[in-house]
């Protein structure tokens, strides 16, 4: 039993006034002359027995009476499993997952509108006393009161992002374990999908209890993990369930359908995208609807270009020859003068080797400075393998060290420092193309880093980047130009729907699994107590009650 | 006479405003025979006199029916008082006696007095020879029985002139009526009866046993048959100065039932000690009270 208010206790010493008045207050009663005393002593003599008894009974009615009223002013909580019991001032932070996978369908419900029920019914338990935090699937911690926090709750809706369960539950328990509220609980409203509970796991603060809704079975789901643009071809990665069956693919360009194939979950479809010309062109690739839509469509964004016309200057050397000439032959590169590669920039576009002979170090670097490039070749460098630019561990025996200040421009990396910077329409290598020099030519990363020299370093080729978010495009442009993309679509471990195991929402969380029928009886509900005052008050009534009739109808 | 004229129905403290003892008695009295058409202690001392025409009032009773048969007429018999009755009237003085509930009332002693003294006189005028006892714990004045002229004064000075006394003890009274009253006559015990119970019975029964007639009057003040107070009280007894701290709400219903348990325990004894018995309150008229002993 705990007490609301504590202080009040302190009146339970008025329970020792009515024996207090009875031991102390010697009255002198008026005397007054009465000749049949003989009548009244044999009354007395006849009475003493029920009199005492009387005094008595009268004597503890009247302190179980200070004692109840006293009690009842103290608002007594007692353990209940009743459901309007009140509960004493609790911090309650509220985890409703409305991430994407909420807006599964799930036997004809909405995941979210299940999940909000549960919320609802938890928010409209709170009392005033009561400190509350609703934590949503962007991760914010929000502090309101019942009445906001229940809006809040009824305009979310389900969110094309991700929630880290473990991060938001952390988060929760964090402002929840720092209340001085007695009684601290984290309410996890989740589908609870494995996937969200990836990282660690959660190292709850002492008192805080974590309650989370009991999982339902998932139904198989499909969803577009990924899609790019890739060599005239669309490569889609499926995801969702693991061992979901066969699912039609299919790929649209200008409303209409460009290509269609099968693909199983976590298995990738190419599908051909054709020459559409040059551009900026936006697919949408999209398998069959199913329970959950939100990721059944993801748009696809490339940038097609004619290729590069490179021409080879002096010192390229013969592995850029060599190279290029498998590009010519793949349709990457045509001959001209768009780009150049050589030791020294040229007019236009330029990828450019430190020269053979290090004394010519220096009028590259003023032709570097007279095209107002930032960069420029320093001091030979130290040996180390090649980091960046998709390429990675391959060695590095005989480097130029770049000097400069935009570590933006960088590339790729030696040791640490740049060794592929990109500025100004000029690409600077910090080693020559040659096997004396690194191992690179002689890799078979070597032909397509050449591809991305010419292709996209030196001309400046746009980037597609991928964001979570709603399935939407939005291009980069500088003035006229668009120099740039980002495709935004949800994260693919949204789509697999499977609840982690019970064990694993334990061992993550630290939280008791509660159904659905029973969640909002159980919040709170680790210390829910009735408030005993009205039944003490009650009891006080009869108390008085009694006292009256003992001390009127005895008589 | 009208009813408003009846000092004997009237409240005794109105009754008691007119004058003394004297007067009271006197007044009483004559309303009281006035009421009454017949011989108030009938079987004592009255012989048949003559006949007289009926008037309406007239006890039934007392009609000849042997003239009614005879000539339809309705005559009544007449009886003739004799005067070889002799009562003796026994007036509690003792402390308790002074004592009253309100003080609009009459103290017990006072309702004691005038009662006496109209019996007194009532017995006088049937040329009864009356005496007269004061006591307290002893006897205070004795009246011996005498019928003559001046007698009612004599009767009035014991009543009055005795001062309040201290306790109550009968027997001592009780036991000098026998040296005064040789022959069967009446004993009138007036008292509030505070005193033991069965010493006084004793002596009642002796003198039952002695053939007198014996009437105990039983005095209470109104205030004594039911207890009322602030809300804790110290009641002192004024003869023997006990006293005792009570709360009369608390003991109400107790001591109303000692006083129903002492007034039926006297009631009991006296009946079976052929004893008359009457339990009077001094708000009772007295008219009221002299008809019961009739």
């Amino acid at each position: 039993m705990i007490f609301l208010h504590p202080l009040a206790l302190l009146g339970i010493a008025a329970a020792a006034i009515p024996a207090l008045l009875h031991l102390f207050q010697r009255r002198v009663p008026p005397e007054v002359e009465f000749p049949p005393l003989r009548y009244l002593s044999e009354a007395e003599r006849r009475s003493a027995r029920r009199l005492r008894l009387r005094h008595l009974l009268l004597l503890l009615l009247r302190t179980a009476l200070i004692v109840v009223v006293v009690l009842a002013a103290a608002r007594p909580l007692v353990p209940s499993h009743r459901s309007g019991a009140a509960h004493p001032p609790t911090a309650l932070a509220l985890v409703l997952d409305n991430s994407l996978s909420s807006g599964a369908v799930m036997g004809g419900q909405v995941t979210l509108d299940r999940l909000k029920t549960a919320a609802r019914a938890v928010l409209r338990q709170a009392s005033p006393d009561d400190r509350l935090w609703l934590v949503l699937a962007d991760g914010v911690v929000r502090a309101d009161g019942r009445e906001e926090l229940l809006s809040a709750l009824e305009s979310a809706t389900a969110e094309a992002r991700r929630l880290d369960l473990v991060a938001a539950v952390r988060a929760a328990a964090q402002v929840v374990g720092a209340d001085p509220a007695v009684v601290r609980e984290v309410l996890v409203i989740s589908d609870l999908q494995g996937t969200a509970l990836e990282s660690d796991r959660v190292s709850l603060p002492a008192g805080v209890r974590v309650l989370a809704l009991a999982p339902r079975p998932s139904p198989p789901n499909r969803g577009i993990d990924a899609a790019r643009i890739a060599s005239g071809a669309a490569v889609v990665t499926v995801g969702g369930t693991p061992g979901s069956g066969e699912v039609p693919v299919t790929l649209r360009l200008r409303g209409r359908d460009v290509g269609r194939g099968l693909a199983t979950a976590g298995t990738t479809v190419t599908l051909p995208v054709g020459d559409p010309g040059p551009g900026w062109w936006v697919g949408e690739v999209a398998v069959e609807p199913d329970e959950l839509r939100a990721d059944d469509r993801r748009l696809v964004v490339w940038h097609a270009v004619p290729p590069a016309r490179v021409a080879v200057g002096s010192g390229a050397g013969p592995f850029v020859s060599a190279g290029l000439e498998v590009l010519r032959a793949g349709g990457r590169v045509a001959d001209g003068a768009g780009v150049t590669i050589a030791d020294r920039p040229a007019t236009g576009a330029s990828v450019v080797l430190p020269p053979a002979d290090p004394a010519l170090l220096g009028q590259v670097n003023r032709a570097l400075a007279a095209r107002g490039v930032g960069w420029r070749f320093g001091p030979a460098g130290t040996p180390g393998l090649i980091s960046g630019a998709g390429i990675e561990g391959v060695p590095v025996t005989r480097r130029q060290r770049l000097d400069g200040t935009d570590s933006g421009a960088v590339l790729a990396r030696v040791n640490g420092e740049p060794w592929v910077v990109a500025a100004g329409g000029i690409v600077l290598l910090g080693s020559r193309l040659d096997t004396a020099w690194t191992a690179l030519p002689t890799t078979p990363a070597f032909v397509p880093f050449l591809d991305g020299l010419v292709n996209r370093f030196a001309r400046g080729e746009t980037v597609v980047e991928e964001r979570e978010g709603p399935v939407r495009v939005a291009f980069r442009t500088v003035g006229a130009d668009t120099v740039g993309a980002i495709v935004y679509g949800p994260d693919p471990r949204e789509s697999d729907l499977t609840p982690a195991e019970p064990s694993r929402i334990r061992s993550a969380l630290g939280a008791e699994l509660v159904a659905d029928d029973g969640f909002a009886e159980a919040a709170f509900a680790g210390l829910r107590r009735a408030d005993m005052s009205g039944l003490l008050l009650l009891v006080a009534l009869l108390l008085a009650l009694a006292e009256l009739a003992a001390a009127t109808l005895a008589r | 006479m009208t009813p408003r004229e009846r000092l004997d129905l009237l409240d005794p403290t109105e009754v008691a405003r007119l004058g003394g003892v004297e007067i009271v008695a006197e007044g009483v009295v004559e309303g009281f025979l006035s009421g009454l058409h017949r011989s108030p202690f009938r079987g004592f001392s009255v012989e048949f006199t003559e006949h007289r025409a009926y008037q309406p009032g007239d006890e039934p009773r007392y009609l000849d029916w042997r003239i009614l048969a005879r000539s339809d007429r309705l005559f009544v018999k007449q009886f003739e008082e004799e005067t070889n009755l002799r009562a003796m009237i026994l007036l509690d003085a003792s402390r308790s006696m002074s004592w009253r509930g309100a003080p609009e009332r009459l103290t017990k002693r006072e309702y004691a007095q005038r009662l006496a003294a109209a019996l007194g006189l009532i017995l006088l005028r049937q040329r009864d020879a009356t005496g007269l006892i004061t006591f307290d714990d002893a006897v205070r004045d004795v009246v011996p029985p005498r019928v003559k002229s001046g007698q009612w004064r004599r009767l009035l000075h014991g009543i009055v002139a005795v001062p309040e006394g201290r306790g109550t003890a009968a027997e001592p009274a009780l036991r000098q009526v026998t040296s005064l009253l040789v022959r069967r006559g009446l004993v009138v015990f007036i008292s509030d009866l505070l005193l033991d119970r069965s010493l006084a019975l004793v002596a009642l029964r002796f003198l039952r046993h002695r053939g007198h007639q014996v009437v105990v009057l039983h005095i209470m003040d109104p205030a004594e048959r039911t207890l009322t107070g602030p809300p804790e009280v110290r009641f002192r007894d004024p003869e023997s100065d006990e006293s005792l701290v009570v709360r009369p709400r608390e003991l109400a219903r107790a001591y109303r039932d000692a006083v129903q348990h002492e007034i039926a325990a006297w009631r009991s004894a006296c009946r079976r000690h052929g004893i008359s018995y009457h339990d009077v309150t001094t708000d009772e008229p007295f008219g009221r009270v002299l008809r019961r002993l009739t």
